[in-house]
């Protein structure tokens, strides 16, 4: 589904991604994680489109991914969610999704459907929010929902973009624990239709639901294995306890 | 979105405009017809602003460029006319059927090459560059010695011609203009509340975001800029056939900064709002000096923009969606 090959980004002399090479099964949900710094969520960004490799190759879904332009790329199939909730405050829960609708369906610049018309589109995002549990607020202004709320509306988002590879970006930062829990139980339904890169911080999270954990340390991958061997791994423990962060530890 | 459920309040409005011919002949004051024109004319050209500075936060400081593009087109093709001389081989014309559709076409262009270029830029840089390209069309209208240079020139065949109307008439030309600025206003009614419509809004809230979900928000802004340019094209062209005069003052960066004032005052992100905020300025503009000069005050009178910025700035602090939101405030 997804293969990275020698990917490189440097800022200046700060190389956040050094010689990155990963493969993402499809079907599979692969964990991403290492400490603060690590260069998580600037892999995600290249991925994504929002920063360009300074070298190194990507293949998605059978074709070159960095000749995509980045607002291709969900067309394509590969969606993102982001670590620092990004929502459009002033739209209701419902008209975020919606929006995300009407690009899947090629309408964004579209002058001759009334958005408030379109009973099937709006259907469809209900259907979106049900799903993440956020239904009985389809009304409400994003801008006014509780923390845990603006991050279930990003996988709303996320879901409605009709992904094939998910990027999900630490998706239950800063969620309580109830939250938190349906955040995973969705996830594991979508198992078998959507294929994931999460990058997460809660350990929890990240052995409930993962096939497969890459360990990023300062821009390297250091191991790619079954949660079990990534468990007791002397290089990552190293690299955890090297840093002074414990398992199960958020941000 | 909020201002298209005020029906019987645009209503009201529509039938004021309709009747007010009538009323101001009935009271012996229809040179203000001439008033009411300006007013719907400038309207349409802050309305199409509102697009670009209320509902995509494109806060564009060059737009009067396409009020001189509309004008322009009208005032060469009439000269042209009137000398029986020809532009790149082709004659000139008094047919408003040729030269308001060839206006808007002119401006849609100029919209199209100056929103490629500067949507490129974001922020103070945007306002920066489109003021930039305001003032090189503006300073293009000013080196046109043919058409009169910086003195402008008058059309001497008067405005445009059509079959049925009588334009030189100068209650047929109210409602000439007057339909177009219905027409223009139930357009953009339809837009923002279009699919595109709720594009430009996410644009505003969120530029950032838009690519990840897969909607290119550079197409998106040169879309609504091309519709807004066309939109003063169409004010510069019946501008041109009220005054039946066209002069570089049009586009000079002033003019840009009266559209921008005239849409923050009315209340930006409303339609209704740059109506509203035309009909004040130009009221303002009309009677202001008159009222100081009625109260001794003639020098302030000369200069009444002394007095009128003090006013906007009240609006700006105290009233934050502009006179729109003194007369519609927000429930809850």
């Amino acid at each position: 589904m997804l293969e990275i090959r020698n990917l490189c980004k440097s800022f200046g002399a700060l190389k956040a991604a050094d010689d990155v090479s990963l493969t993402v099964e499809r079907g599979t949900i692969h964990a991403l994680i290492g400490p603060n710094g690590a260069g998580k969520t600037t892999l995600i960004a290249l991925l994504s489109g929002y920063l360009q490799p300074t070298s190194g190759a990507i293949a998605f879904d059978g074709r070159d991914l960095l000749a995509v332009p980045t607002h291709l790329r969900p067309h394509a199939g590969l969606v993102r969610s982001f670590q620092i909730t990004s929502v459009f405050p002033e739209m209701t829960v419902r008209e975020n999704v919606c929006l995300v609708l009407q690009s899947v369906a090629g309408q964004a610049r579209s002058l001759f459907r009334l958005a408030a018309a379109d009973r099937a589109e709006q259907e469809e995002a209900d259907a979106t929010l049900a799903r993440v549990g956020l239904i009985d607020q389809a009304d409400a202004l994003t801008g006014n929902l509780a923390h845990g709320q603006k991050r279930q509306v990003e996988i709303a988002m996320a879901l409605a973009a009709r992904p094939k590879l998910l990027l999900l970006d630490e998706p239950t930062a800063g969620m309580g624990v109830e939250e938190s829990r349906r955040i995973m139980d969705l996830l594991e339904s979508l198992r078998d239709s959507v294929t994931m890169l999460l990058v997460e911080h809660d350990m929890d999270v990240v052995f409930g639901l993962a096939d497969r954990v890459s360990v990023l340390v300062y821009g390297k991958v250091i191991a790619s294995d079954t949660p079990e061997r990534i468990r007791v791994n002397a290089d990552v423990q190293e690299a955890y306890l090297g840093d002074h962060e414990l398992h199960g530890e958020g941000d | 979105m909020r201002d298209t459920h005020h029906l019987p309040f645009l209503l009201g409005c529509l039938a004021a405009l309709l009747l007010l011919p009538f009323v101001l002949q009935a009271t012996g004051s229809s040179y203000l017809i001439s008033t009411a024109t300006r007013l719907v004319v400038f309207a349409i050209a802050a309305v199409s602003l509102d697009l670009l500075i209320g509902y995509t936060g494109l806060v564009s400081f060059g737009h009067a460029a396409f009020l001189g593009v509309g004008a322009y087109t009208v005032g060469i093709l009439s000269f042209h006319a009137y000398e029986d001389t020809t532009l790149i081989g082709l004659p000139g014309t008094l047919s408003g059927l040729v030269a308001i559709p060839l206006a808007l076409a002119l401006s849609a262009l100029a919209a199209l090459i100056v929103g490629a270029l500067s949507l490129r830029t974001r922020g103070v840089y945007f306002i920066m560059i489109t003021l930039s390209f305001g003032q090189m069309l503006f300073f293009l209208f000013v080196s046109l010695e043919q058409y009169g240079g910086d003195d402008g020139m008058m059309m001497f065949e008067g405005r445009n011609r059509l079959p049925l109307l009588d334009l030189n008439d100068r209650i047929s030309f109210y409602y000439f203009c007057l339909a177009w600025f219905v027409l223009f206003f139930w357009f953009c009614t339809w837009l923002v509340r279009s699919k595109f419509g709720r594009t430009l809004a996410a644009i505003k809230q969120n530029q950032d975001r838009l690519s990840s979900i897969g909607i290119n928000a550079y197409w998106a802004k040169l879309q609504v800029f091309v519709i807004a340019g066309v939109g003063a094209g169409l004010a510069g062209a019946l501008s041109a056939n009220h005054t039946e005069f066209v002069s570089p003052a049009l586009t000079h960066w002033t003019r840009s900064g009266d559209l921008m004032i005239v849409v923050i005052l009315g209340g930006m992100g409303t339609l209704v709002g740059p109506v509203l905020g035309t009909f004040l300025f130009l009221l303002l503009e009309e009677f202001l000096p008159l009222i100081l000069r009625g109260l001794g005050l003639g020098l302030l009178s000369e200069h009444w923009r002394f007095v009128f910025g003090p006013i906007l700035i009240l609006v700006v602090l105290y009233a934050k969606t502009g006179l729109y939101g003194l007369i519609f405030p927000r429930r809850g």
